[in-house]
């Protein structure tokens, strides 16, 4: 008689399968439909994209906005999360959030707040705004909190007493750069790795702003010519572009694991007579990145009249976009807590690169791939209902509750389980009683951070939703081409609140840092 | 009660070798104290008793059954009838004291009415039943060393596992956690494994101690 099967083997598997059903199985789709023309094996679509005029100039845009943004993304989020995680700035919390802001929101809200400040000032900042620049500007302020917490995240993490004791040796600016920064390299790469992929993929803002890149093409191949082969054949440079990129960002981050123990504080830097002119440098930053934009996108969303008019138009994608965020969330957040279990018994390497590869691929790519999978007539019953959403949202963002999971289990110390498996208790028994319990506040980041990652997509929204069932992001793209501004304006600002209230609740959830002198 | 078998059990880390060939035989009701520098392979050895690891060569035999044998574990560590003190004591912080002790009898099913006789019973005996509502960070260090002790003991195991548990306590603590083990040891008959670094934990205790040098049994003494 062979073994039986423990509960925790099927669960873990069952959870792979989940992530395979939304994630792989659309990209090998994509990958298998790329090669075939009329029912045979073909380089056709290829021969076709490759020698098309426009391929390689989107391409090389694609590749040069990513890279700008990066850059800009970086030279700002990697001092200010220095900043913010090491020294006594004023305000610094409250600047992170603020900040943080137009990451939660859909990245064309920047766009058309900017796009309503350059209408105030004239052509020639309209043509600026228009193209490249722009484009850099908007994404860098949506990218950016990607850098700036993960900066925060790695140098808050760096142990104390490695930095007191490079401190007794040198100045700050030597810990900084011979112990702090080296020890918080991995977070920082990864980040920046992010952004670069995210820029590369990004398909609202390029489009608004008017600036052709890849996944343009993919998306008007997909939806204006409904030339499935072409726009596959568009979407594989990407999706390869996204592999490698994390293949790469797996490859730096080998040995370069470092595990502190936490002291529960972190060692921080006084400014002195710096600390008002910093003050006065982030609140700058604030006021162009997030205050003008926003504000002037918001300003006339206050009219009773537009309100209304934005309710009657869109109130039904305003709940839709709720609920299928919260459904998605719930997903996540239990199947990023047992893909963290798992990884943390071991299983680590491949299902972090599996995770983090979809993470990456442009929604645009994983949507093409999940409508060509399931749009046949024995699997309606996902392909028309929102089912198919709901694997989209699953598999671009189980990476992000697989490890904010990852690294919740990993402050609970292994003999609690040990002690739990010695007292007699069972798989499941052990993960009700001791684990879940122990990280209801890593469960609660898990949620919000899905349920906003969810709501504020575009894409996946975009492109899976059944007709006449689209979420509120979606559903403001289609209306900006003939809504009154005010109306747009309003359902903006209803889209912002309903992402807004969960990001206080998170900024209430995770614990503030102590400081130690 | 039980007697153990340890033959040829080698276990490495990567590169790092823990165990290496140690062969050891505990007699039932024995105490035995594993003594060594750190790095010796001390915890490892009663991680591999405990099945928290998996011998990669030799056998591991608890009375008559092999419970683990080169690369596989046989039997579960949740059916080794055994109880483990940990270094870190690892009590659960959400629990209070009494859920600490009830969650292994609930596990192995024990009826209400029989288990909470028997976590207060327990709570007598090591002198906490007026703390028996209270959560593991509103107890003194010696508190929380006699509530591990009490939960690793609630279910009757025939083995009792303890990794150093005393290490972080003054002399005095010392002592009367010490006395008030050997009183439970004389009065449940368990067999003791217990691993230190400090000879004077091992003369307290031990009625054989092994010394223990590069995953080696170097001495033995009576």
């Amino acid at each position: 008689m062979g073994r039986p099967v423990k509960a925790e083997t099927i669960v873990l598997w069952l959870c792979v399968a989940l992530v395979a059903i939304a994630g792989l199985a659309p990209i090998a789709a994509i990958a298998i439909e790329s090669f075939r023309h009329n029912g045979h094996f073909s380089l056709n679509y290829y021969r076709e994209l490759i020698s098309a005029a426009r391929f390689w100039p989107l391409l090389g845009n694609s590749v040069r906005l990513a890279l700008a943004t990066t850059a800009v993304c970086g030279l700002i989020g990697v001092p200010a999360g220095i900043l913010f995680a090491k020294s006594d700035l004023r305000l610094r919390s409250g600047f992170m959030w603020l900040l943080t802001v137009p990451f939660v929101l859909p990245p064309y809200f920047v766009a058309l707040g900017w796009a309503r400040v350059v209408a105030r000032i004239g052509q020639s900042a309209s043509d600026l705004l228009f193209g490249f620049d722009g484009c850099v500007l908007v994404l860098s302020s949506v990218f950016l909190p990607i850098i700036l917490l993960l900066t925060f995240a790695s140098s808050s993490n760096v142990d104390r007493r490695l930095e007191e004791a490079a401190r007794l040796v040198s100045g700050w600016p030597g810990v900084l750069r011979r112990v702090t920064l080296p020890l918080s390299a991995p977070g920082i790469v990864f980040s920046l790795v992010l952004v670069f992929l995210l820029a590369m993929g990004e398909l609202s803002v390029p489009s608004f702003l008017r600036y052709p890149v890849l996944p343009v093409l993919s998306f008007t191949q997909f939806t204006a010519s409904y030339n499935f082969g072409a726009a596959t054949a568009a979407a594989v440079p990407l999706a390869f572009i996204a592999f490698v990129g994390v293949f790469v960002e797996s490859a730096f981050l080998r040995d370069r694991d470092y595990r502190f123990e936490s002291t529960g504080q972190t060692l921080f830097i006084s400014l002195r007579h710096w600390k008002n002119p910093w003050a006065v440098l982030m609140t700058a930053v604030c006021f162009a990145l997030v205050i003008l934009p926003l504000a002037a996108l918001f300003g006339d969303a206050f009219s009773p009249a537009a309100m209304h008019q934005a309710m009657q138009r869109a109130g039904a994608s305003v709940v839709r976009s709720v609920m299928y965020s919260a459904v998605a969330a719930t997903i996540l957040m239990a199947l990023g807590f047992l893909l963290g279990h798992a990884m943390r018994g071991g299983q680590q390497r491949i299902l972090n690169f599996l995770t983090l590869a979809l993470f990456a691929i442009p929604g645009t790519v994983l949507s093409i791939g999940l409508v060509r999978l399931w749009n046949t007539p024995s699997t309606w019953f996902i392909y028309a209902t929102p089912a198919l959403l709901i694997l989209g949202y699953t598999a671009q963002y189980c990476a992000v509750t697989t490890r904010l999971s990852l690294a919740g289990l990993m402050l609970i110390p292994v003999s609690l389980d040990e002690a739990g498996r010695l007292s007699g208790a069972m798989w499941a028994r052990r993960l009700f009683r001791i684990s879940i319990p122990l990280s209801a506040r890593t469960l609660v980041c898990a949620w919000l951070a899905a349920y906003i990652l969810c709501l504020r997509d575009v894409p996946i929204a975009l492109m899976t939703a059944p007709p006449g069932a689209d979420p509120l992001s979606a559903r403001i793209l289609t209306l900006m081409a003939n809504g009154a501004p005010p109306m747009i304006a309003s359902l903006c600002l209803i889209m912002a609140i309903a992402s807004l209230i969960p990001l206080a609740i998170l900024a209430r959830v995770i614990p503030s840092r102590g400081m130690a002198r | 009660m039980s007697c153990i078998d340890v033959d040829r059990v080698s276990k490495s880390f990567g590169e790092r070798v823990a165990i290496n060939q140690l062969s050891l035989h505990i007699e039932r009701s024995e105490r035995l104290v594993l003594f060594g520098p750190s790095g010796c392979g001390k915890t490892t050895v009663l991680r591999l008793l405990a099945g928290l690891e998996v011998p990669e060569q030799g056998s591991i035999r608890i009375d008559d059954r092999v419970v683990a044998s080169a690369g596989k574990s046989l039997v579960p560590p949740e059916r080794r009838d055994l109880g483990m003190v940990f270094q870190d004591l690892a009590l659960w912080p959400h629990m209070t004291v009494q859920q600490n002790l009830m969650f292994g009898l609930n596990a192995r099913r024990v009826q209400k009415r029989e288990a909470d006789i028997r976590v207060r019973e327990m709570l007598q005996r090591v002198g906490l039943e007026h703390r028996i509502d209270a959560k593991p960070h509103q107890l003194s260090g010696g508190e929380q060393q006699r509530v591990a002790l009490a939960r690793a003991l609630v279910s009757r195991p025939s083995i009792l596992l303890m990794d150093e548990p005393l290490s972080s306590l003054d002399e005095e603590r010392k002592r009367a956690i010490a006395s008030d083990l050997l009183g439970l040891q004389s009065q449940f008959g368990f067999t003791l494994i217990y691993v230190t670094h400090d000879r004077s934990e091992a003369g307290m205790l031990a009625s054989r101690v092994c010394q223990l040098r590069d995953g080696r049994v170097t001495d033995a003494t009576k």
